[in-house]
């Protein structure tokens, strides 16, 4: 019952569907913790077999069960990811343990922010952040292509001066 | 208004529309105010010392670096006030500064959120005060005029207030009405109240231990009792001095530029809020003022940011709950705070916040979105739909266990944040959508204020 209430709560706005983000997303951080997961945990099952030698095998058991939850647990945090642009806002939602909804007035919209660190980049991805003069606005969209982001920039820019409202 | 005669002008006959003005002479020793003053008091005690144990000869030494310093100090305020220059230009104001490197900000006057005139204790002492003029945006763009005296720096602030408002220039200072004035017994009894309240514990620890080490004929102990408890009763008496000398006569008038605040014991503060740069407004009891029934009233103010100190943010320190609930309604275009429906959280909400979710409170009528929360303490958070930023509905993995969800509603950086916290999550969609709807109505209409302003009688 919780759940559905859940998925009502965090639904798109009526008649409309989540536009979706690329499944790179969801690929560049699997790749990145497997990159970097495997060495620490085979890392910390050798150095610890040295102290107890029941360590490794254990040690190994946790990494790779942790790892498999990570590897769900990516898969649902980018399934989260969506947004909608509306006649005089915008929506966005993400988050499957914390999940957030955040509607952003395009009046109110100071600012679009595209940013790619070094590994986003490498996998063709930006992620696009909305600025209002609150600072705890926190309306982001990870995992967009690079012409998807910089078609969306400029759709924003061009309605948030259109609708540009004082403080 | 011209400024003073008594300033050194640069342009010899200002224009209609431009004026150019320096600083006053006397800047570069108020404004090196700190530095000399340690600097006197120190050599000022090794005097007093060396008289004391005999008239030897002064250290000439000591003298000379310190004079050194304070050469340098004054020579650096000098070259300051001789390379910078102002200039208002009809809807612009240029500063020109830089010996070596030659700068020119310039400010759009119609961006000023506001213009505040403060006198820190150097520059009171001749009479002199600081301009500060902040813009939309970020507080650390503040443009700051040191030094002025007094009464050039008030018509100055009340020229770019006139101008910023597009109400003429060299507007005269305009006539302001007194809605408050914070009584001194009331202040200090106020400040007492909250800053010891609980902070009584630790003072409390000191005395403890003090016993103990008496009754073991632990000396070391007794010692360490009475070192903390001076220790926590110095720090408390400096937080309290320090508040009761930002806040003496906290004075709020009202005028056509906005509300006028002005406070202070040793430096004063002036500042002034015009009218639509409020974004939200709280008042709040602490839970050590409750069998008074005083409550403060504080604001988010555009253009001030976080990390501004609490007391740009403070529209009254301390009064009565009814003048502080008539003065917000007022503010916010005459409403009763009490005429709008509120409702609580689900029982379930109990779950994930046991005791406080029977405090949560929140609701809207067509103008305001007001929250309540705090059981010991108590808050009303109050924002105009039209000054509703960004919407956000959160739920934490406790809070999606039980079907429940938050509706914030995102201001400008402040002490007031709005929520409604831990409803069932569908209403609270519902409540989110709605919200958003009367803030897009709102940003299309605008709100005007007829009534006059409540006043303490």
């Amino acid at each position: 019952m919780a759940s559905r209430v859940m998925n009502v709560a965090f639904a798109p706005p009526p008649d409309q569907t989540w536009t979706r983000v690329s499944p790179l997303l969801a690929r560049m951080r699997r790749t990145v913790v497997i990159a970097l997961g495997i060495p620490v945990v085979a890392g910390v099952a050798v150095g610890l077999s040295f102290a107890w030698d029941t360590a490794g095998p254990i040690v190994g058991i946790i990494g790779a069960l942790l790892l498999v939850w990570a590897w769900f647990a990516i898969g649902r945090n980018f399934r989260s990811w969506g947004y909608v642009e509306r006649a005089d806002d915008m929506v966005v939602t993400h988050g499957a343990m914390f999940k957030k909804l955040t509607v952003v007035p395009y009046g109110r919209m100071q600012l679009v922010d595209v940013k790619a660190g070094p590994i986003a980049r490498s996998f063709g991805l930006v992620s696009v952040k909305l600025h209002t003069a609150a600072a705890t606005t926190d309306a982001q969209v990870r995992g967009l292509t690079a012409d998807h982001a910089g078609a969306l920039r400029d759709r924003l820019t061009a309605l948030g001066e259109a609708h540009a409202a004082g403080l | 208004m011209p400024p003073d005669s008594d300033q050194k002008t640069g342009d010899s006959s200002p224009a209609l529309a431009d004026e150019t003005f320096r600083l006053h002479p006397l800047t570069p020793i108020a404004l090196g105010g700190r530095v000399l003053g340690i600097l006197i008091v120190i050599t000022a005690l090794g005097f007093a010392e060396r008289g004391a144990s005999g008239g030897a000869s002064p250290n000439w030494i000591q003298v000379a670096i310190f004079g050194g310093l304070a050469l340098l100090v004054v020579v650096r305020g000098i070259i300051t006030v001789a390379v910078t220059s102002y200039h208002l230009l009809g809807g612009e104001l240029r500063i020109d500064s830089g010996l070596l490197q030659k700068q020119s900000k310039r400010i759009r006057l119609d961006r000023v959120q506001s213009v505040d005139v403060l006198e820190p204790l150097s520059a009171r002492i001749f009479g002199l005060a600081e301009v500060k003029v902040t813009t939309a945006g970020s507080e650390r763009a503040a443009v700051r005029l040191r030094y002025l005296t007094l009464p050039v720096a008030q018509s100055l602030r009340a020229d770019l207030l006139g101008r910023s408002t597009g109400a003429g220039e060299g507007a005269v200072e305009a006539p302001e009405r007194l809605l408050i004035t914070v009584p001194h017994g009331r202040l200090v009894g106020s400040v007492l109240l909250e800053m010891v309240s609980w902070r009584l514990l630790l003072l409390a620890l000191g005395p403890a231990l003090t016993v103990i080490g008496q009754q073991n004929g632990h000396k070391a102990t007794t010692g360490i009792g009475i070192a903390i408890f001076v220790w926590f009763a110095v720090l408390i008496a400096h937080a309290i001095w320090q508040r009761v000398n930002s806040l003496w006569e906290f004075t709020v008038t009202e005028s056509p530029d906005g509300l006028r605040v002005r406070h202070g014991l040793l430096s004063t503060t002036r500042q002034t809020v015009p009218p639509g740069k409020v974004q939200a407004i709280l008042i709040h009891q602490p839970m050590s003022w409750r069998p008074f029934g005083w409550v403060q009233v504080r604001m988010n103010v555009a253009g001030y940011g976080r990390a501004d100190s609490s007391k740009r943010t403070t529209l009254i320190p301390v009064t009565d709950r009814a003048f502080a609930e008539s003065l917000v309604g007022w503010m916010l275009g005459g409403i009763d705070l009490h005429d709008i429906p509120l409702t609580r959280p689900p029982r379930r909400a109990a779950f994930r916040a046991p005791l406080w979710w029977r405090a949560e409170w929140a609701g809207a009528d067509d103008r305001v979105f007001v929250a309540r929360h705090g059981l010991l303490s108590r808050t009303i958070d109050v924002v105009p739909h039209q000054r509703t930023q960004s919407l956000r509905l959160s739920a934490g993995p406790w809070e999606r266990a039980f079907g429940l969800a938050s509706v914030h509603l995102d201001s400008t950086p402040g002490p007031v944040r709005t929520r409604a916290a831990h409803r069932d999550a569908s209403e609270a969609r519902q409540m989110l959508d709605r919200q958003i709807d009367r803030a897009r109505m709102a940003r299309q209409i605008g709100t005007q204020q007829s009534a006059p302003a409540p006043q303490v009688s």
